[in-house]
């Protein structure tokens, strides 16, 4: 970093890939400047994005979900608790984030990844604020007994973009969700309850018949993008993320209004003008990203 | 909100009563496997290298329920603490989701598998060829449905390849779960639960070597030599699809 004149005159004779790895900077800036990035994309384009659903069969709602390489997968586990009596008729979401040390070479066993607990935090923030899950719906018997939703997303693949692709596989896999028939057995738990049963149509009753499925009012979707001087990148890259710090994630739910916005530090200042560029970028992708989660949906219920 | 583990206790999971009576079926003399398979019939195997694109190599492995995946990651350098060494170090650590078991965070204590895995692998890989530092494969089991660690075994020898991380051959390892009389290839979690014993080999089918052989619980003379020679032509059938995937691989890399 001493000798800033060297690069410009090694960068004729030196070849492509020392340059990337010695003067990566450098090296984006000079895409930049034609307004390409190196993996070929336009500054404001984001990966290719797939969501596939039902990926996990032990759990009760799953999806994986990838943007680039960037992989999530995402699995919620239904259990039964006690409502607190602040709010008996009400279930609650737990929502955990893992980063296994399979994901990137940066994790080791032992050593969880500084991202890891962030990132949980802030999906569970954006998940609990945008009010896409109505928690009346996960109560069972008033007072009694709700749902316990335990939503858990591993990174399987990290590069890049983490939350985006983790919300997305959450709220994938919360529209996958289906709920187990219960009834309440004699000692008053909760039990599944087996086909013979259903059937039947013995004196055990259902206490859920109706609520199978949750109904999400408004999905929140998000976008993350790199600030370096006057330029924006949509859905960096890990190594467009190591090499230019500022980044902006913006959180819209479907019907485009804000539900939060995430600058973490970073050397740019970012005027205002630039945060409505981000929140007009992640307008564009909300409509994309919805789509590509309706495909999947509609793609499930042909099966 | 957020569920921290003291409030994680006081919730359960539904369970299905009827679900108690099933293993009274494996005692009856003509039963048949739960997936409907022959006892000496494994599962159907697949195998897809570069999984992960941010590993040295990587590999995804499926058979039937039992989905994992394996990443290596160097030879990169060694911990600062450790040792010269004239030869490269192998670290293995294999994890599970917490939605890999039917119950949720309740699977069984599988904290010897790391150093398992090690012991499976180490004496296939030349360490001699990447002296001073570390190979690091890590396994994460995304569900599972039995055989558990022969899958990750012969997934992370895969990945090793992927990684080009010179080995004397791919170590492919199955198990068999003795049952009564009857030996049953390639368990799934439900037969391993009511297992009398059971045997597991990892082997290097090209050079018709064993790299480990573990026995447990409760198995006849006759039984086990029944049972070893399953599990060794099992994994000469498995070795053969592992190269098939690793030469798909390179043939896809090589038209690009």
């Amino acid at each position: 970093m001493g000798l800033p004149n060297a690069s410009e005159d090694l960068s004729s004779e030196m070849e492509v890939d020392a340059f990337r790895r010695l003067f990566p900077l450098r090296y984006f800036e000079r895409h930049l400047t034609e307004s390409i990035r190196p993996d070929a994309r336009p500054l404001r384009k984001a990966r290719d994005t797939t969501i596939a659903l039902g990926a996990v069969a032990s759990a009760d709602g799953s999806a994986l979900a990838k943007i680039g390489s960037t992989t999530m997968l995402a699995a919620i586990k239904m259990e039964v608790m006690t409502p607190s009596l602040e709010s008996p008729d009400e279930g609650c979401i737990a929502i955990d984030f893992h980063m296994p040390p399979i994901c990137s070479p940066i994790v080791r066993p032992g050593r969880p990844a500084e991202a890891a607990p962030v990132l949980s935090k802030q999906l569970s923030d954006t998940i609990t604020s945008s009010g896409m899950i109505n928690l009346k719906e996960l109560s069972l018997v008033s007072g009694k007994a709700a749902w316990m939703a335990y939503l858990d997303i591993y990174c399987l693949d990290a590069d890049g973009a983490l939350f985006d692709a983790a919300l997305l596989s959450a709220v994938a896999a919360f529209s996958h969700l289906k709920i187990p028939v219960v009834s309440l057995d004699y000692d008053g738990k909760i039990v599944i309850m087996s086909e013979e049963q259903k059937e039947e149509n013995s004196e055990t009753k259902p206490v859920n018949k109706e609520k199978r499925k949750l109904t999400l009012s408004t999905i929140p979707f998000s976008l993350t993008c790199i600030l370096h001087k006057s330029y924006i990148l949509a859905d960096p890259t890990a190594e467009e993320e190591s090499i230019m710090e500022t980044l902006v994630t913006v959180v819209l739910d479907s019907s485009g209004q804000l539900v939060s916005l995430y600058k973490p530090g970073g050397s740019v200042l970012v005027y205002t003008s630039a945060v409505q560029d981000c929140v007009a970028l992640t307008r564009q992708r909300v409509k994309e990203l919805q789509n590509i989660l309706d495909d999947a949906i509609s793609g499930m219920e042909i099966d | 909100m957020a569920a921290k583990p003291g409030t994680a206790s006081t919730t359960y999971s539904p369970v299905d009563p009827t679900h108690k009576t099933k293993p009274s079926i494996f005692t009856d003399s003509d039963w048949v496997r739960p997936d409907s398979r022959g006892f000496h019939q494994c599962r159907p195997a697949f195998f897809r290298t570069g999984a992960v694109n941010s590993a040295s190599g990587s590999a995804y492995a499926e058979f039937g329920n039992t989905k994992v995946i394996v990443s290596v990651f160097g030879p990169r350098e060694s911990k600062k603490a450790m040792m010269y060494s004239d030869i490269g170090r192998l670290n293995c650590n294999i994890s599970y989701t917490t939605f890999a078991t039917p119950v949720r965070g309740q699977g069984s204590d599988n904290k010897e598998y790391s150093s398992m895995l090690h012991k499976a692998l180490e004496g296939a890989i030349i360490l001699e060829s990447f002296p001073k530092t570390t190979v690091d494969v890590f396994a994460l089991v995304l569900e599972s449905g039995g055989s558990d660690l022969p899958v990750v075994i012969s997934c992370a020898s895969l990945a090793l390849a992927d990684a080009g991380i010179m080995m004397y051959d791919l170590v492919t390892s199955v198990s068999v779960s003795c049952l009564g009389k009857n030996l049953l290839i390639d368990p799934i979690l439900e037969e391993e639960s009511c297992q009398d014993g059971s045997l597991m080999i990892a082997c290097m089918p090209s050079r018709y070597e064993v790299t480990q052989l573990t026995v447990t619980g409760e198995l006849s003379a006759p039984n086990l030599s029944e049972a070893m020679q399953l599990c060794l032509d099992a994994c000469a059938k498995l070795a053969q699809i592992m190269r098939s995937c690793l030469k798909e691989a390179a043939s896809a890399a090589a038209e690009e």
